[in-house]
């Protein structure tokens, strides 16, 4: 069906009360063609395996999948390449060498040659320093009142674009949340176990 | 739907019975108002087509557009610097480039114009909060002696909001307050437990009166006039393609095509009006199109211009003639000047405990609304006149993440489930008529089409800044008497303009020598010219103003069609 009539079939009013999930899975073939994946643009192959690995550490495969299979990677490596700008984007590739700089000292390799032990052994240590540098910011923010584009911290960056790159992909938003553009219903309050 | 223009049968070459000037929220009512009394009408629109299928994007998830909802920030910094405070990246196409439609401020007095240049203007947009006036709002000026008299009064206009409402449909609980008339209500929006929550932490509290209810919108909750009900998708302001919410695309305008009588030329960017100094009207509308930039004439009987607010003004300043010097229609000299809009951002948010066994269903595009409480039933030693909150309660999502700590396993399926309940009051406050908040032509500025652009001078005065003050006192006290926690004050603080309730530089008025217009919205200079956008108010209130704007306009068009009918105009 073409995206014209699918379009006219949701706008007559009879259809809409019941969107079919046949109609709801041409909404997304009409998208899909939207968001092809760019080829990277600020990342070398070395600093893309990095962050892949530590997007998979904040937000990893359950029994869902995790940042990796929603390619939170090329979504970082557009925000470094498009959307910060210059000094934004070489705090974070600096923080990110930092990231190999501590694991060489602690460990004696690059973090993506570490064991999955160490590996989260020096995460939660940038954990806590981000958490520090998040209270510093806000407090600076509030005097200032400008806020910054992004966390002054490379953990800070990192993980927030994880979790964006990650909760509005398709995976995140679909499989994740079982969030749906089109809700099945709409009610004021709800009983939670009235809803799965 | 409205893609091409045609359709209406011109008379003699360039000629009809009728101009309309803006196809937004008021211009799409003229359109309609006027092809149903059968006028031949011509509506010049500055902008392009809106083509539904082909615009409309509320159904484009995050992943279809490239940021993620974060916007084309470095493109939008060079392009578009200003319209980047407002919209989505979904719809930032429906806002102006800045570039092609500057306008200059002092350095010390920055003002925000906030628009669109399309089909539609920004009734494809907006908020769709709905709500009318009353004679609280229509007598203020005159018992405070301050501007001029509104020329109209409650009675006057209740039939007009009724015909309104009827068509475009508006969706509220009716709570017979008589200083917030009821609408015709279609059925409310439900609210959610933390609203319910806080509405009764509220009722019966404070010797105020302070009151919640939901939100009254121009969204259609049962099918209405052949348009379907809302889906709950939520971001209206993308567009609908089911029709449901209420905009000149989806309503008015299908209705005067439907008359045979409606010609819509898009591209049309008006330079200035053309006045006969023999009859002392208007004969015709110089035009320049918007992308060949050839100069034309086009001419009718009557024109209704509803530019907007600042655009109207600057077309009338910029239509100077002998009899004029000073801009069209401005013999009283007041065109252009008492230009108000509502302050707003003052208010609080908290966590509202509890509920955590709840959620809400679907994405209601709609909040509450707290209707002003300030100087009805005592005077306020700070202030005179009020403001109302939007606002309300919801979830916190995924984002909530990004400033916890924590990582790995536990805390994505933490994030998986929503957080706490979160609540805010954002306060509107009125605005008082001041002439020297006023618009002039600055002559060192032209836009793309060499037209002269516009100098805003505005500025909050001191009422305005005690009513934005007090709305975050008010705000902390309602969400502390509804137990809340973390309770912030806000600090942010519009700017004028932001509020994008611009109004009042051609007001009305019953003395030709303080008003541009009479009580009909037609120029007291000039008998067949006609402006019923937000130029005409002559005071703010404090509730969004557009159902006024359309009321206004369907009064003014009876009135003039009656007019010509019996051969008066
Ligand atoms: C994000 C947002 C939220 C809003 N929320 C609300 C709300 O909840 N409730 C509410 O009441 N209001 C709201 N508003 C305000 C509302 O949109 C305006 O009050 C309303 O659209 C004004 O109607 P108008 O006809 O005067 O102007 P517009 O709707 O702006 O239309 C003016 C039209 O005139 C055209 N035009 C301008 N200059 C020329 C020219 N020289 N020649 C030819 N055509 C020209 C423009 O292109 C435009 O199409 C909101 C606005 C925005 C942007």
């Amino acid at each position: 069906m073409e995206r014209r009539e699918v379009l006219k079939l949701l706008a007559s009013a009879a259809v809409l009360p019941a969107l079919t999930p046949d109609a709801f899975s041409m909404f997304r073939s009409i998208h899909a063609g939207l968001a092809e994946a760019p080829g990277l643009k600020a990342l070398n192959s070395h600093q893309d395996a990095t962050v892949t690995i530590i997007a998979e550490l904040i937000l990893p495969q359950t029994d869902t999948p995790g940042a990796k299979a929603a390619k939170v990677n090329e979504f970082i490596d557009l925000i470094l390449a498009e959307w910060y700008d210059d000094a934004t984007t070489a705090r974070f590739l600096a923080g990110l060498a930092d990231v190999d700089q501590r694991s060489e000292k602690l460990f004696g390799k690059q973090f993506v040659d570490c064991t999955n032990a160490q590996q989260l052994q020096l995460m939660k240590v940038l954990d806590d320093e981000a958490a520090v540098a998040r209270k510093q910011q806000a407090t600076a923010e509030a005097i200032s009142r400008k806020p910054a584009i992004a966390p002054l911290n490379f953990f800070g960056m990192m993980k927030k674009l994880t979790l964006l790159g990650y909760y509005t992909s398709q995976v995140g938003f679909e499989v994740e949340l079982h969030k749906s553009i089109i809700p099945s219903s709409h009610a004021g309050c709800v009983a939670i176990t009235g809803v799965a | 739907m409205c893609r091409h223009y045609g359709g209406g049968v011109a008379m003699a070459a360039n000629t009809y019975d009728a101009i309309v000037i803006g196809s937004g929220m008021s211009g799409g009512w003229a359109a309609k108002e006027l092809t149903e009394k059968g006028m031949q009408t011509l509506v010049l629109e500055a902008g392009r087509s809106i083509v539904p299928e082909v615009d409309y994007v509320e159904h484009v998830p995050p992943w279809g557009v490239k940021f993620r909802g974060l916007r084309d920030r470095k493109a939008e910094s060079i392009n578009r610097p200003i319209q980047s405070q407002i919209g989505d990246e979904w719809n930032a196409k429906f806002f102006v480039d800045d570039k092609e439609n500057p306008y200059t401020t002092d350095s010390d007095k920055p003002y925000l114009f906030l628009r669109g240049r399309h089909v539609g203007g920004r009734s494809v947009m907006w908020g769709r909060q709905t709500y009318r006036l009353s004679d609280l709002d229509f007598e203020a000026n005159l018992k405070e002696g301050l501007g001029v008299d509104w020329p109209i009064r409650y009675k006057d206009i209740e039939p007009w909001y009724n015909y309104v409402e009827d068509f475009i449909g508006v969706s509220g609980q009716a709570e017979g307050l008589p200083h917030l008339p009821d609408s015709k209500f279609l059925p409310p929006m439900e609210m959610n437990c933390a609203e319910l929550a806080v509405k009764e932490a509220i009722a019966g509290k404070f010797p105020d009166g302070r009151m919640m209810t939901i939100g009254r919108v121009a969204i259609l909750t049962e099918s209405h006039r052949g348009r379907a009900a809302c889906h709950y998708c939520g971001p209206c302001q993308r567009g609908c393609i089911t029709r449901s919410y209420f905009s000149s695309v989806n309503s008015t305008l299908p209705a005067a095509q439907e008359t045979g009588k409606l010609t819509l030329r898009p591209f049309s960017v008006v330079h200035s009006l053309i006045f006969d100094s023999k009859t002392r009207k208007i004969t015709g509308v110089r035009v320049i199109d918007g992308q060949t930039r050839e100069a034309m004439e086009f001419h009718a009987r009557i024109v209704f211009l509803c530019a907007s607010t600042l655009e109207s003004a600057r077309i009338l300043l910029n239509s100077t003639t002998p009899e004029f010097p000073n801009g069209l229609a401005n013999s009283s000299g007041e065109l252009g000047h008492n230009l108000m809009d509502h302050i707003f951002k003052g208010g609080a948010t908290g966590t509202i405990p509890g509920h955590e066994d709840h959620i809400q269903m679907g994405n209601r595009p709609n909040g509450i609304y707290v209707p002003r409480f300030r100087n009805i039933k005592q005077k306020h030693p700070a202030f005179l006149r009020g403001y109302g909150f939007q606002g309300g309660g919801h979830r916190e999502g995924w984002e909530r993440g990004s400033d916890m700590p924590g990582f790995g396993v536990d805390f994505k399926n933490m994030l998986k489930n929503p957080g706490p309940w979160r609540f805010n009051f954002t306060g509107f406050g009125e605005c008082l008529p001041n002439h020297d908040n006023h618009l002039e032509i600055d002559k060192n500025k032209v836009d793309a089409w060499g037209i002269p652009a516009l100098k805003i001078n505005c500025q909050w005065r001191p009422n305005e800044l005690a009513i934005y003050k007090d709305m975050s006192v008010t705000a902390a006290e309602m969400l502390e008497a509804a137990g809340a926690k973390d309770i912030v004050a806000s600090t942010a603080q519009s700017l004028p303009g932001e509020g994008i309730h611009e109004m009042g530089s051609a007001r009305m008025g019953r003395d030709p020598k303080t008003s541009v217009l009479n009580e009909h919205n037609q120029a007291h200079d000039v008998k067949n010219l006609f402006v019923t956008d937000g130029s005409c108010m002559v005071s703010s209130a404090c509730v969004n103003p557009s159902l006024t704007y359309m009321a206004l306009t369907a009064r003014a068009c009876d009135y003039a069609v009656g007019k010509m009918k019996r051969g008066e105009l």
